[in-house]
């Protein structure tokens, strides 16, 4: 698999994404679905920031939140086996009825996708739907940022310098067959080559 | 140690009474509690506790040197060291990005800095929902004009979901 370290300053990212941000139909969907839920549980892993914080917690009825950029941070720069961070998602099977992975994927080996993968599907309630985001090797950067959610949907990316990890950058097809335990629900092209992807547990 | 500060918010010879002078009892770096902590004051934690904290009308700051395993009940809680817990606050739960915070928080509002290092459940007290007027039931109160737009509850759609 090709991997991308093209980097982009904010302002390069700005003009591939728009200084307002773009709307994220994915997000519009995965929001819905959660609506219908009665007393839903949302799980987003980050990176933790302010403006999500409040967006989701003010739509859910359990907001949780397990920022796994931060540990898989803290995990490289101790030295310690990227491996162990998986111990952190300890959350019952079927727990959540959404989870936000936003662009965890990129920032794992293939060995570290498939356990984020299973692990997804088993913490998802039957029915319950995952958002993944890819920036594509035209956007892609390798200092991570936040997917920062303002109003009507819009995002807004915002680089987290606290942050210091591997960028692997995957292609849209990657990320279907990393997926192959989920149904595929929507995918939408926001700029060429960065996609929003909305799969779905049986 | 145990200390105690006085923070100003007005010039000091103006005048000291309690609307312009806080109180706030502080926990040193070299002091460990265990046990059940009740307080009428705010409270500044530096060093390390275990237990419970109950201050449900004052601030509870935890500093970048404290580390708290505790059920915390508190008006408005501030953290900047290590908490491992479950906080209710009737107000604000500010999580800085020094912050390491493990457990629940059910609280009025949150602000949380980027980096902070976080593992929680969140629930935001949510805006109660008001009664609709039942259709054909004149308001008692005339408006001088008709409201355009119909009212959605907050949080919800159109659908009502």
């Amino acid at each position: 698999m090709a991997a991308f370290a093209t980097d982009l300053n904010q302002k390069d990212l700005n003009q591939h994404l728009g200084l307002e941000g773009y709307t994220s139909n994915a997000l519009k969907l995965f929001m819905e679905h959660l609506d219908q839920q009665p007393q839903s549980r949302l799980l987003d892993v980050g990176p933790v920031c302010q403006e999500n914080v409040r967006f989701f917690a003010s739509r859910v009825s359990k907001h949780y939140v397990c920022d796994m950029f931060i540990r898989l941070d803290r995990y490289i720069r101790k030295g310690e086996p990227v491996s162990q961070i998986w111990k952190e998602l300890d959350y019952h099977p079927e727990s959540f009825d959404g989870i936000l992975v936003w662009e965890l994927a990129d920032r794992l080996d293939e060995q570290d996708v498939n356990r984020l993968v299973t692990l997804c599907h088993s913490m998802l309630k039957p029915g319950g739907m995952a958002v993944v985001m890819v920036m594509g090797d035209q956007i892609a950067s390798s200092e991570t940022k936040s997917f920062v959610v303002g109003q009507n949907y819009r995002i807004y990316l915002r680089p987290q310098p606290h942050l210091d990890l591997p960028l692997r950058g995957r292609q849209n097809r990657d990320v279907l067959s990393m997926m192959v335990p989920f149904i595929p629900a929507k995918s939408f092209i926001c700029r060429p080559g960065f996609m929003e992807f909305l799969f779905q547990r049986e | 140690m145990l200390k105690k500060s006085k923070k100003t918010n007005a010039e000091p010879k103006v005048s000291t009474s309690p609307a312009t002078m806080v109180d706030r009892t502080i926990i040193g770096d070299q002091i460990f509690i265990e046990g059940n902590i009740r307080g009428e004051e705010d409270l500044l934690i530096e060093g390390s506790v275990k237990g419970s904290i109950e201050m449900k009308a004052h601030h509870l700051t935890i500093g970048s040197k404290g580390k708290v395993q505790a059920e915390v009940h508190a008006a408005n809680v501030t953290i900047s060291g290590k908490l491992e817990g479950n906080i209710n606050a009737t107000g604000r739960v500010e999580i800085t990005k020094a912050a390491d915070f493990h457990g629940e928080i059910k609280s009025k509002s949150i602000s949380v800095e980027d980096g902070a290092y976080l593992k929680a459940v969140i629930e935001l007290e949510r805006e109660p929902t008001q009664k609709a007027v039942p259709l054909g039931k004149p308001e008692t109160k005339v408006s001088p004009e008709p409201k355009k737009e119909p009212f959605i509850l907050a949080g919800k759609d159109s659908k009502g979901n």
